[in-house]
């Protein structure tokens, strides 16, 4: 089929992009795929569900409304958002399992259906339990502190600050079992010898508020998330997450030149359908999410959120390979860490 | 002078717009329908509405979200108190009185005095928005960690112990059996699964507002039903009376000490109108020189709850513009706004967008203003539903808490939590116990047991740690005080 081939091209692109820092965005990912495609059989003949695992007003609420206002701009076919919020998206993948594998229901689910499948493989796995239509988001972290901080400026100094602390200092992130924020600060602090506290806080406001009122001493986020921050020049970063850092945090040190050697947990988003979905309206679903993807509107909505940093693209396959590296990779950290993976 | 000035420019900016004036209509209408249903709620319509924005002006959309928002909070109130069914759990306390008031014939007392408290505390929140946002915004988020607001959960707890119980004894073990089922699903801080039994949708934990429907709506229907067959129901008589002048300005202390209260709690970050509500309600009582008449109808009641309530709308609007800091879901979908027209609330919104500010500001005023019009005549129409003869209106109230239960995140499990949480009701209220504590302990144990682990992972797991923030240790003492105030008046004065 024309679109497979044209779809096998731009995940070649993608993945050949993948996660290089510093590469400008002339052309969007999926620019290569035909500008329309008609449905198998009259599909779609009603709109579409999508189930969110999460709140209308979180990062995944707002790329879920993104995402479906393209994917209408685009094809002129309605999606109404379905919001199951809760049990870290359990209840929502739970849901979503339960609908008829028709082609009408399409799932938005973030990096932690990959870390939960990883802990307990009775969890489905999203590259296999599901067909990806697309990665829309990949993003890394940041540890942020206050600018108007005077106890340390920059990461050297706010290492040695905590070693000073004798454990005492603290820093607010979303530190539930197993999730990406909690592997990560272990990451660090066995790399640099240092003990910190970490207060979760799982909604981002207290998080947030907890580091501009002084309750914590740093903050661990993603740029986009605390972006009206930066620009108001509130709270500023002090370690990129990253091998290299990107052009727009050039002066931020990456884990490279702080000396940490760790491979980074990434933060991701993207869509799903049932993987016994019809074909040819999983061929279709996938045309009209990766081609959404680089509608205007959700290319501005992912440059406002800091999404343009790292290739947030990937396609069916790129999708399942950076889930499949995800699943490994926090498989091995568990065991190290001494979780029961199941 | 600037202020004011600011005002003015705010004020004629919105209404020389004839779009602006039938937005701000629309705002304060919608608000207040959707607000009455249950479950429903003003975050369905600002969830319908949101995408619908990004065609608006920045000074149109944020300027409706913060109307239905200011109207949303009082629309919950008519149904709370006309038929026990809070539209959501910021009206929760409204109906331990109102719904008794409805009972004893003073529905239209219950009601104008919603209308008049939550146009008052909500205007009086916006004007203090108004003067001193900035400040106010990084005093709450530098002074409030989660110590202090577990303190404050705490010190809740420790003084609504017997609101609507019949012994002192009854009142703890409801708020117990409350933070009980606030314990299922995953913990708050380490992602643990707790009491799910291997159903997923446990995990997310019992919602509270099926609990609520449970509580007070289904079980009010079976309570009532069961005197309908054993025919000794006495349907509620009808009243348009609104209080009068005097009964308001009699209970000015309640209503001072509600907005002090709802102002405190809105701008806490994601605290918000149902910590406020149930505070002012908790303190009216402590108060007061008959707490047994509380829970029974009584006027001051409804109006610390509803003044409380409202009270918090001005001011989680605080931490959100001046720190671009969400205090509730609504509030969160505002930042949504803002970010459609690559813009984001925070210090910054004050030097790059005043002229929005002021226009949002000079809405918020008159939302609240409008509550006490709008409501005067939704007041004098609606409740004349109290005339439709009980064997309609239970199955229409039955169906309306089912939608309402349903419709919070699209579960079945949450209309059989409704259904069983009426049942248990039933014969709970029959015992004594109280289904407003259970609520409460619901609601509060949330919060308290987030921020109680916060505080410990702060403090370093020593309990010690208190002692070295004022704020907190004062609230926790004064807990402890009023909990002991209690234990000796269960064991030495009659209940």
């Amino acid at each position: 089929m024309k679109l497979k081939k044209h779809l096998a091209s731009v995940g070649t692109i993608a993945v050949s992009m993948a996660l290089s820092a510093n590469v400008a965005f002339a052309a969007c990912a999926t620019d290569g795929l035909p500008a329309s495609m008609d449905g198998p059989d009259g599909y779609p003949e009603r709109a579409l569900t999508m189930i969110v695992p999460y709140g209308p007003a979180g990062g995944s609420g707002q790329v879920a409304q993104a995402m479906a206002q393209a994917v209408s701009d685009l094809t002129g076919v309605s999606i109404n958002r379905d919001h199951k919020p809760g049990g870290s998206g359990a209840v929502g993948m739970t849901s979503f399992m339960a609908t008829p594998a028709d082609g009408y229901t399409v799932l938005e689910h973030i990096d932690d259906a990959s870390s939960g499948h990883a802990l307990d493989s009775s969890r489905p796995n999203p590259a296999d339990d599901l067909i990806p239509l697309v990665t829309s988001q990949i993003t890394f972290s940041q540890v942020y502190i206050r600018v108007e901080e005077d106890r340390f400026t920059d990461w050297a100094s706010f290492v040695d600050w905590v070693k000073a602390q004798d454990g005492k200092a603290t820093i607010a992130n979303v530190s539930k079992e197993g999730s990406m924020e909690r592997v990560t600060m272990k990451f660090i602090t066995d790399a640099t010898g240092m003990e910190i506290q970490q207060i979760s806080f799982d909604k981002g406001a207290p998080r947030y508020g907890a580091l501009a009122g002084g309750q914590v001493d740093a903050l661990f986020e993603q740029p986009g998330d605390v972006r009206k921050f930066l620009d108001a020049g509130t709270f500023k970063p002090i370690l990129t997450i990253l091998k290299e850092a990107p052009e727009a945090f050039a002066d931020v040190p990456s884990l490279t030149d702080a000396g940490l050697d760790f491979e980074p947990l990434y933060r991701f988003r993207g869509f799903y359908v049932h993987k016994d979905a019809p074909a040819d309206r999983v061929e279709w679903l996938q045309w009209a999410f990766q081609k959404a993807y680089c509608e205007e509107s959700y290319q501005k909505y992912n440059e406002s959120k800091f999404m343009t940093l790292i290739e947030s693209f990937r396609d069916t396959e790129g999708s399942r390979e950076l889930i499949n590296n995800t699943v490994a990779q926090y498989r091995d950290v568990y065991k190290a860490m001494g979780l029961e993976v199941k | 002078m600037e202020t004011f000035n600011n005002f003015l420019g705010g004020t004629v900016a919105l209404f020389s717009d004839p779009l602006g004036i039938l937005i701000f209509f629309g705002g304060v209408i919608g608000g207040m329908l959707f607000g009455a249903i249950p479950g429903v709620s003003m975050l369905t319509l600002a969830a319908i509405l949101l995408p619908f924005t990004a065609h608006l002006s920045p000074e149109h959309g944020i300027m409706l979200f913060s109307v239905i928002y200011c109207t949303g909070v009082y629309g919950g109130a008519i149904t709370a108190i006309l038929f026990n069914i809070p539209g959501a759990p910021e009206n929760a306390p409204t109906a331990f009185d109102g719904y008794p008031m409805t009972k004893n014939g003073q529905a239209g007392k219950a009601v104008g005095a919603a209308v008049m408290c939550s146009a008052l505390g909500g205007t009086v929140s916006a004007v203090i928005m108004m003067i001193a946002t900035a400040p106010i915004a990084n005093w709450a988020i530098s002074a409030f960690g989660p110590p202090e607001i577990f303190a404050l959960v705490f010190f809740g707890l420790a003084v609504a112990s017997s609101v609507g119980a019949k012994t002192f004894w009854k009142g703890w073990l409801s708020i117990l059996a409350g933070l009980l089922i606030a314990i299922v699903g995953l913990d708050p801080v380490g992602g643990i699964e707790r009491w799910d039994f291997n159903m997923p949708y446990l995990l997310a934990g019992i919602h509270f507002i099926p609990t609520i429907l449970g509580f007070f709506a289904v079980t009010e229907i079976f309570v009532q039903a069961e005197k309908k067959a054993k025919g000794s129901y006495v349907a509620p008589k009808l009243s348009v009376d609104f209080p009068t002048l005097a009964e308001l300005i009699a209970h000015k202390v309640a209503v001072i000490r509600s907005i002090v209260i709802g102002f405190f709690c809105g701008i806490l970050p994601g605290i918000g109108a149902t910590l406020a509500a149930f505070m002012g309600y908790n303190e009216a009582v402590r108060w007061s020189k008959n707490p047994s008449e509380f829970g029974k109808g009584k006027l001051e009641g409804v109006i610390s709850s509803e003044t409380a309530n409202n009270a918090a709308t001005g001011a989680a609007m605080i931490p959100l513009l001046a720190l671009g800091l969400p205090g509730g879901a609504l509030t969160a979908m505002m930042v949504g706004v803002f970010q459609m027209h690559d813009m984001e609330p925070g210090p910054l919104v004050f030097i790059n967008s005043a002229d929005l500010v002021w226009v949002v500001f000079a809405a918020m005023f008159f939302a609240n203003l409008s509550i006490l019009f709008v409501g005067y005549l939704e007041t004098k129409t609606i409740i004349n539903l109290l005339r439709i003869p009980f064997q309609f209106l239970a199955p229409m109230i039955l169906c309306l808490a089912t939608v309402g239960a349903y419709a919070v995140r699209g579960l079945t499990i949450d209309v059989i939590v409704m259904f069983v949480a009426g049942a248990i009701g039933f014969f709970l209220r029959r015992s004594g116990y109280s289904v407003a504590g259970i609520v409460l302990g619901l609601i509060l144990g949330r919060i308290g047991e987030q921020t109680f682990a916060q505080a410990m992972q702060m403090l370093h797991f020593e309990w010690s740690g208190f002692i070295g923030r004022p704020i907190a240790l004062g609230l926790i003492i004064a807990g402890f005080l009023t909990l002991g105030g209690s234990i000796y008046g269960a064991f030495f004065k009659k209940v």
